[in-house]
């Protein structure tokens, strides 16, 4: 089978720039399961949210203790060293979402009535501040209301008042959720195949086309004595084997990684959407390796229509923190549909038919994609053929 | 001749597509990119009105003053909740949908419904306690003194704003910008590809063009100094044509220093340029291991300076700040960010002096390896 096998010396040759984007990929999905260590918690609990913040204090009254005290309930304190440039990094960079002052001699101020104000320096606009700020302000607006009305309380008792009210919560009832299957991190490792995936396979397809586009070595092989249908079916063996083996690398570095779910029907389905985006993928290499016509020019391309499309899509920041206008972009790319397909997959728990609709209508699309994809580079090459 | 080499080089250059693509067409792409893809991030984390909603009942209404402190957090333009009323059977409803975070059943012990745990729900049921507690000490006082229950009554209504922002000076803390100031950086060290074909071609061993330049009655260093003019002038119009896509089409800031912004991109892209050519000169390989190792170094430096994920940057000048410093990337980013968030200009002076350090370093060895070279044999 000589068009098999210089497909596959050609294959060969190209593994190593192949190789960076099976690294990128099975470094991003160590990060991806090394971060998902923390499981579903039973949920039936309520457990309140809490905001990392700064706590500077040039005050220790007891006044002050309490109100660390407080907001040590809703808040991390992250220990910042107190000058101006690290406490801006650290705002900015988001280890810190508040960052509250408090001046010298406050709590005397205060306990004296007159007008004194905690400093705050914050992500505007951010709920965790407000947040921050309605606990802060129920603190020292109990201690004002206590200080108005107890006759000569002492400060120590003041905050005992404090306490003991502050501890009054009101019931929070969490309702029973549904068995719901969330398997969002195992989703965003299927979700970067559509860019290591894509990579690899339009790279190398285009490897291949652009050797047998070669007019010397389309003449050797139209004056060989292999049919042109063997030497096409060749070729397309070929390039089954080569997207099969990169599809099937990364689905095993998946399975290794994320051991705990590989039997579950959910990964079934991710298996079954990859394949269909694997076709697709292999589709748009052939369609890019009938366009082009340098070599030089098939990273560039690749780069961009990759990129390009995983970032629009959702591949690199989630589909649900873009904007409306970006997606319906994306919609146009088959990487939108594989991982609104992967996304729902993750959130499967029944797998009756209504249910799997939406799974099934997103692979569709995938697929004619794939088919346009290679009707459009079969006539393409026709029309070339005819010139 | 110098004017002959220089016009003819530029004319040379600027017919190198690929060169072309990969320092402006690529990271104009990319920009592009970015901005459809991180726009809408920061709204994630922007206080929006909480949704909630009120069981309707007789135990509601007759609590007049819970009734009164719910209204008051549901009005004006800075409330906290957009409240419904509704029977405790919508209120499931609504909540189930995704309609509401949560729903508040009014009677001796207020109760909160919600469906999950969340920043929201934890602000509902803050307010929630902040009224249970107000409760709690208003009986403490009247149990201590019952006389004073209309006194009590009126303090309840002044209530207190006790913290106040302190206006910070230079830019809003906006994680965005800084990927895009990452990809000016990387932008800039993309002007290695310049340098790398400036070496090649000067070096007759590597390139049949070199041969025949170091054939020419033209001194070696002159010709080198005039192409590598070209290459400049080239890359700093593409960074600048870049900079302008960010800053005027994506609406991207770079605080009010723009003569500052500009100074870093001169001095970025003349390192980047002297990086290229520095490596080219060192590493006596193929032009693909070159050009591999000008991408890794580029990307790598890209990566720690926070272009792919953003806390890198500041876990890294946390924890290796010695990285920070040798790393073009960014000290670049750095340079940026500082122009832009950071009212005073010593840490930017830091940066760029270290850049121009690194820059002045690259130029003197590539000058060192390049100079009195003589081919035995080609």
């Amino acid at each position: 089978m000589p068009v098999y096998n210089l497909c596959m010396r050609i294959i060969r040759k190209n593994i190593p720039s192949l190789l960076i984007y099976l690294f990128v990929f099975v470094g991003v999905s160590i990060i991806v399961s090394s971060s998902s260590a923390n499981p579903q918690k039973a949920v039936n609990e309520f457990t309140r949210k809490k905001a990392d913040i700064a706590f500077i204090s040039k005050d220790d009254s007891p006044l002050i203790e309490g109100l660390r005290n407080e907001i040590g309930k809703i808040a991390n304190f992250i220990d910042i060293p107190d000058n101006k440039g690290d406490l801006q990094d650290a705002l900015f960079f988001r280890r810190v979402v508040y960052i509250l002052r408090v001046p010298e001699g406050f709590a005397q101020k205060f306990i004296a009535g007159e007008e004194v104000f905690l400093e705050k320096t914050f992500v505007p606009g951010s709920a965790s501040s407000a947040y921050i700020d309605l606990s802060v302000d129920k603190y020292l607006n109990t201690a004002k209301f206590y200080l108005e009305h107890m006759d000569n309380i002492s400060q120590e008792g003041l905050v005992a008042y404090l306490n003991d009210t502050l501890s009054e919560e009101a019931t929070v009832t969490v309702l029973p959720a549904r068995t719901k299957t969330n398997l969002s991190n195992l989703a965003y490792t299927y979700n970067y195949m559509a860019y290591s995936l894509s990579s690899i396979l339009i790279l190398g397809m285009s490897a291949i086309m652009m050797a047998l586009n070669d007019k010397d070595l389309k003449n050797r092989m139209s004056c060989s004595p292999i049919s042109g249908t063997k030497s096409n079916l060749q070729f397309f063996l070929a390039c089954l084997t080569f997207s099969g083996a990169a599809w099937l690398v990364q689905i095993i570095a998946c399975f290794i990684l994320d051991l705990e779910n590989v039997m579950t029907l959910n990964t079934v389905f991710f298996i079954i959407s990859s394949l269909v985006f694997t076709f697709c993928g292999t589709a748009l290499g052939y369609l890019i390796g009938s366009i082009v016509k340098g070599t030089e020019a098939i990273p560039a391309i690749t780069n961009v229509v990759v990129l390009g499309s995983c970032f629009l899509s959702g591949v690199f920041v989630p589909a649900e923190l873009l904007g409306k206008s970006t997606l319906k972009i994306a919609s146009f790319t088959p990487a939108y549909w594989f991982v609104k397909a992967n996304n729902q997959i993750a959130q499967l728990s029944q797998f009756d038919l209504s249910s799997l609709k939406p799974v099934f209508s997103d692979i569709a699309v995938i697929f004619c994609f794939a088919s346009a994809f290679f009707a459009l580079s079969l006539l393409i090459r026709k029309t070339k053929r005819y010139n | 001749m110098f004017a002959h080499i220089f016009m003819n080089r530029l004319r040379c250059l600027l017919r190198d597509k690929e060169t072309i693509f990969w320092t402006f067409a690529f990271p104009l792409a990319l920009s592009l990119f970015f901005y459809l893809a991180l726009s809408n991030i920061g709204k994630g984390e922007t206080f929006q009105e909480i949704d909630i909603a009120v069981v309707n009942d007789s135990r509601y209404q007759e609590d007049l003053y819970f009734k009164t402190a719910l209204e008051e957090a549901s009005k004006g333009e800075d409330r906290l909740f957009d409240l419904t009323l509704a029977t405790e059977e919508e209120a499931g409803k609504l909540l189930e949908n995704g309609s509401i975070k949560g729903y508040i059943k009014a009677g001796d012990q207020i109760e909160l419904v919600v469906k999950e745990s969340g920043m929201y729900q934890s602000i509902i049921k803050s307010f929630l306690d902040n009224y249970s507690q107000t409760f709690k000490a208003v009986e403490t006082v009247l149990r201590n003194d019952p006389k004073k229950y209309q006194e009590v009554m009126e303090s309840l209504k002044d209530r207190k704003n006790y913290v106040k922002e302190v206006p910070t000076a230079g830019g809003k803390p906006d994680i965005v910008v800084n990927y895009f100031y990452t990809l000016i950086a990387m932008a800039c060290m993309y002007g290695s590809f310049f340098g790398m074909r400036e070496t090649s071609d000067i070096q007759a061993d590597i390139s049949p063009l070199a041969a025949r330049i170091n054939i020419a009655p033209v001194h070696k260093l002159k010709a080198f100094l005039s192409s590598i003019c070209a290459s400049m002038l080239i890359h700093l119009v593409v960074m600048l044509a870049l900079l302008g896509f960010i800053r005027y089409v994506l609406n991207i800031d770079f605080g009010p220093r723009t003569g500052y912004v500009l100074l870093t991109m001169v001095i970025g892209s003349i390192t980047g340029v002297f990086f290229g050519a520095f490596v080219s000169a060192l590493v006596k390989k193929s032009e693909g291991i070159k050009v591999a190792v000008l991408i890794g170094v580029s990307m790598l430096g890209s990566f720690l300076a926070g272009m792919m994920y953003i806390d890198i940057k500041y876990l890294i000048s946390m924890n290796v700040p010695f990285l920070s410093w040798i790393n073009p990337v960014n000290l670049l980013t750095d340079a940026f960010y500082s122009l832009y968030y950071l009212d005073d200009l010593s840490r930017y002076a830091l940066n760029i002096g270290v850049l121009s350090g690194f820059a002045t370093l690259f130029c003197v060895l590539t000058y060192l390896i390049l100079r009195r070279r003589k081919y035995a044999g080609l």
